[in-house]
């Protein structure tokens, strides 16, 4: 198994995290590094991904091994750890803050992006998630939590089940491409972890998720709308969740001719509507094929008690969890959680029709096509000095800050032409 | 009546607002009896965007030029300009049912024609112009109601804009209740004083450099071929300066007008120019090089996008161009024409309203090229001959929109 440095694995649990990967290796067939969890044999061998570990179910014992020792040697050598998958299904609820704790453990950055259960699945289901959740949201960096039941409008009675499924899938599937494309260290503007960690290391806080995706002359304008409609992204009764939030980071992801004046764009409508007081931190993904569709990430959050901020994990020496809680053995999920290694909840069978992407995937997490070869420190503080560019527009921009930008051939034109040129200018001396 | 008649042309400039009342001799030619100007306030890069405050400029220069000329001004032409505005060209075709000799239906049917193509649903046609016609596959027939064919096309310049921004300017205006003539294309309306029917002919491309746009047109064979706003202009300049050497902007205003020059700055004399102080400012020593390479990157840039729009809207275009003339308030930039020749690498010639009379010092400010050009463009429709040649010929876009009042 190659070990190269600061990749990123993406780890599907359970039977909604294993659907969420086999959708992911469909759309995405080159995206590498992706790793199947799961209890139930049959799941497992139906998923296209290749890279797969079966957690023997019914004993506590042989199961924690696995997760100590396949999970934590597959997991050696990455820079972080994304875990995917549903809660409030046994395995889910088990399997996640399970994992999360071995790869914590190896001093890794550890995030997960969950989907919490639909109301009509039960009252059991739901304190079995919530549980899970608070566990992981004490032991992770950062934690995107889809709730389904506000996913859908707070209205399921209309949605066919399937469909309320679908939809949870694919949004767990944007969330974790949100997540991935933010830790990525390619691109000309970066979110740092520590962004991440702000906006999603809180505990008990609501998740605030929108993404649109459009392609066209005018695919920003789209995505941003596609994305703000989404239900994620509005509090009963109080309109847009942005405005709650202190923070808000914001990925697009698409063509190599993303202009900075449509990313500036976005930053304004953004802050228009989220208020002076929030702090939008984006992060520009501009490595894909000429006129190949503009993804629009936005995620936030509000509420919740801010733990003290996890170090980002840079090191790959296996070490102490650097967390805020106490060391806790591997073992520990168990007591703590209270369940056994239990079957699958969810009877979903993984369609067979995603057998058609197998021939995307890739060698066993091989080294990212994207220059990621930089180690996790380095790559940290190059995005700090990223950050700043993008606060100097307004300052830029003159005058002509408050007015209609003059967009030509994809430059703001009101910039004036010596800066975009990057031609220096002897001051003016003072008398 | 057609004798005398009088026209005024108001143009609403992002600097200022300038109207022209000019006097139509017998002659064809025009003759200026004066002008009314207020600065402009509430314009932004040739648009406007605080209605109240423009109206009651707009009516400073109306009632500027009444005081000036004597003249009760009832209707005006408006000059109208702003980057949204879009032009392309387009065949119209018509078949007639048997060989016949081709009625004046015929060319309105053709037009119509022309102009069933998709614009975006917020847009309205401004103008659309003829270009030549075409009877039975004879090209640019001068005069196709004295030819017989079974088919006639026609190619059309065609000129739109949003809608509601066009509306903007009417409504400013009609709340002062003063008629509205036309609407017209800033740099149509300079065109027609700016360039002769000779340049027409040969090849010219006509750029309007003023305070918040850069309005340009191209004609070929005596017809245009291709028309532009790009917005940025003297403004941009001015900003570029007050950023670049952060001065207040009326200080760089100043210097710009006073010390600035588009030349390439590898030629500059260099040293400093020396900024007095004021209660209000910090007197400071500017780096001459520096304020060269601000100007002259802004304005070469300027050049290069429009060249480039021109490439990119027909091919060989830019080949048919045989000298560029450069007009509006920017004009006067020292060093102008010779970044123009750099990038188009024609003869460029700074110019301003010709063929007219009057008021001297007026028509030889390339700063009211268009204002100037409006009351040209108007005395040629309303004498309904084409302007300057039988091959133009326009036709009411937006203007028949709106009630007309009358003389």
């Amino acid at each position: 198994m190659s070990t190269s440095p600061s990749r990123r694995i993406l780890v599907g649990i359970g039977n909604a995290g294993v659907t969420v990967l086999d959708l992911l290796s469909v759309e995405y067939p080159g995206m590498t590094g992706l790793l199947a969890v799961n209890n139930d044999p049959d799941s497992l061998n139906a998923s296209i991904v290749r890279d797969k570990i079966e957690v023997p179910e019914g004993d506590p014992g042989e199961g924690f091994r696995v997760i100590d020792d396949e999970f934590g040697r597959t997991v050696e050598g990455a820079s972080a750890v994304i875990l995917c998958g549903g809660l409030g299904g046994e395995t889910g609820s088990f399997l996640l803050p399970a994992l999360a704790i071995r790869a914590k453990s190896a001093g890794l950055t550890t995030m997960a992006c969950v989907g919490m259960p639909f109301s009509f699945e039960g009252k059991h289901k739901r304190d079995l998630a919530e549980r899970a959740l608070e566990k992981l949201q004490e032991i992770c960096d950062a934690v995107v939590v889809i709730g389904n039941d506000q996913l859908s409008g707070g209205s399921p009675s209309i949605a066919a089940v399937g469909e309320a499924f679908v939809l949870s899938d694919r949004t767990l599937l944007a969330a974790l491409l949100a997540l991935t494309g933010m830790l990525s260290t390619s691109g000309p503007v970066k979110i740092t972890r520590t962004d991440i960690h702000h906006v999603l290391g809180k505990t008990g806080a609501i998740t605030h998720f929108g993404f649109g995706k459009a392609e066209g002359s005018n695919r920003l304008h789209e995505a941003l709308e596609r994305a703000l409609k989404s239900p994620l992204l509005t509090l009963p009764g109080k309109g847009s969740a942005l405005k709650e939030s202190s923070m808000i980071l914001l990925l697009l992801r698409g063509a190599k001719d993303i202009y900075f004046a449509e990313v500036q764009a976005v930053v304004g409508k953004i802050e228009q509507i989220a208020g002076d007081n929030c702090q939008i931190k984006v992060g520009v993904h501009a490595d894909g094929p000429l006129g190949s569709a503009l993804e629009l990430y936005l995620l936030a959050s509000s509420g919740g008690t801010v733990r003290k901020p996890a170090k980002p994990s840079e090191s790959n020496e296996t070490g102490e969890p650097n967390s805020a809680i106490s060391p806790i053995s591997p073992i520990s999920p168990v007591s703590q959680i209270g369940t056994k290694l239990p079957q699958p909840s969810r009877g979903e069978e993984i369609s067979s029709g995603h057998s058609e992407g197998e021939k995307g995937a890739d060698e066993l997490f091989p080294v990212q096509t994207k220059p990621t070869s930089k180690s996790g420190k380095k790559a940290a503080a190059t995005s700090k000095q990223m950050q700043g560019t993008l606060a100097l527009d307004t300052y830029q921009r003159g005058r002509f800050d408050k007015s209609e930008p003059t967009i030509v051939e994809g430059e703001d034109l009101d910039i004036p032409t010596f800066l975009r040129k990057g031609i220096k200018l002897n001051p003016p001396t003072r008398k | 009546m057609a004798n005398e008649q009088i026209f005024v042309g108001l143009e609403i400039g992002t600097t200022k607002i300038s109207v022209i009342v000019a006097e139509a001799r017998d002659d064809d030619q025009i003759s200026i009896l004066g002008v009314g100007e207020t600065p402009s306030r509430g314009v932004r890069k040739g648009e406007i965007v605080d209605m109240e405050t423009v109206t009651e400029c707009v009516r400073e220069a109306i009632l500027d030029a009444e005081d000036k000329t004597n003249v009760e001004i009832g209707n005006v032409w408006v000059a109208i300009t702003g980057s949204h505005l879009a032009s392309f060209n387009n065949r119209g075709s018509l078949a007639l049912r048997a060989e016949r000799q081709i009625e004046p239906e015929d060319l309105e049917a053709v037009e119509v024609n022309a102009k069933e193509v998709a614009i975006p649903t917020p847009n309205t046609f401004l103008h659309t112009i003829l270009q030549a016609y075409h009877v039975d596959g004879n090209q640019n027939v001068i005069d196709p109601l004295k030819s017989e064919g079974a088919l006639l096309e026609a190619d059309f310049h065609i000129v739109h804009g949003i809608k509601t921004r066009i509306h903007n300017t009417l409504r400013c205006i009609e709340s002062l209740k003063i008629g509205i003539e036309d609407v017209v294309l800033s740099s149509l309306a300079s065109a027609q004083v700016v360039l002769s029917q000779d340049q027409k002919n040969y090849g010219a491309l006509m750029i309007d450099i003023g305070g918040g746009t850069t309005d340009y047109l191209v004609y070929i064979d005596g017809a245009i071929r291709h028309s532009g706003v790009l917005a940025l202009g003297g403004d941009h300049i001015t900003n570029d300066i007050s950023v670049g050497l952060r001065l207040p902007i009326a200080r760089a205003e100043l210097l710009k007008i006073e010390e600035g020059s588009a030349s390439d700055p590898v030629s500059s004399e260099g040293g400093f120019i020396s900024l007095k102080n004021d209660p209000r400012f910090l007197g400071c020593d500017v780096d001459r090089v520096s304020l060269e390479t601000i100007i002259h990157l802004r304005v070469k840039e300027i050049f290069e996008l429009i060249r480039r729009d021109i490439e990119s809207s027909g091919e060989g275009m830019m080949d048919l161009i045989r000298g560029v003339m450069i007009t509006g308030g920017c004009s006067k930039l020292k060093g102008i024409a010779q970044v123009a020749e750099e990038v188009f690498d024609i003869p460029v010639e700074l110019t301003r309203a010709r063929n007219v009379s009057g008021a001297t010092q007026i028509f030889e400010d390339p700063q009211y090229s268009t204002a100037i050009g409006l009351t040209k463009y108007a005395r040629l429709v309303t004498k309904n001959i084409a302007p300057e040649s039988m091959l133009d010929r326009f036709t009411q876009g937006l203007g028949s929109l709106f009630k007309k009042r009358s003389r």
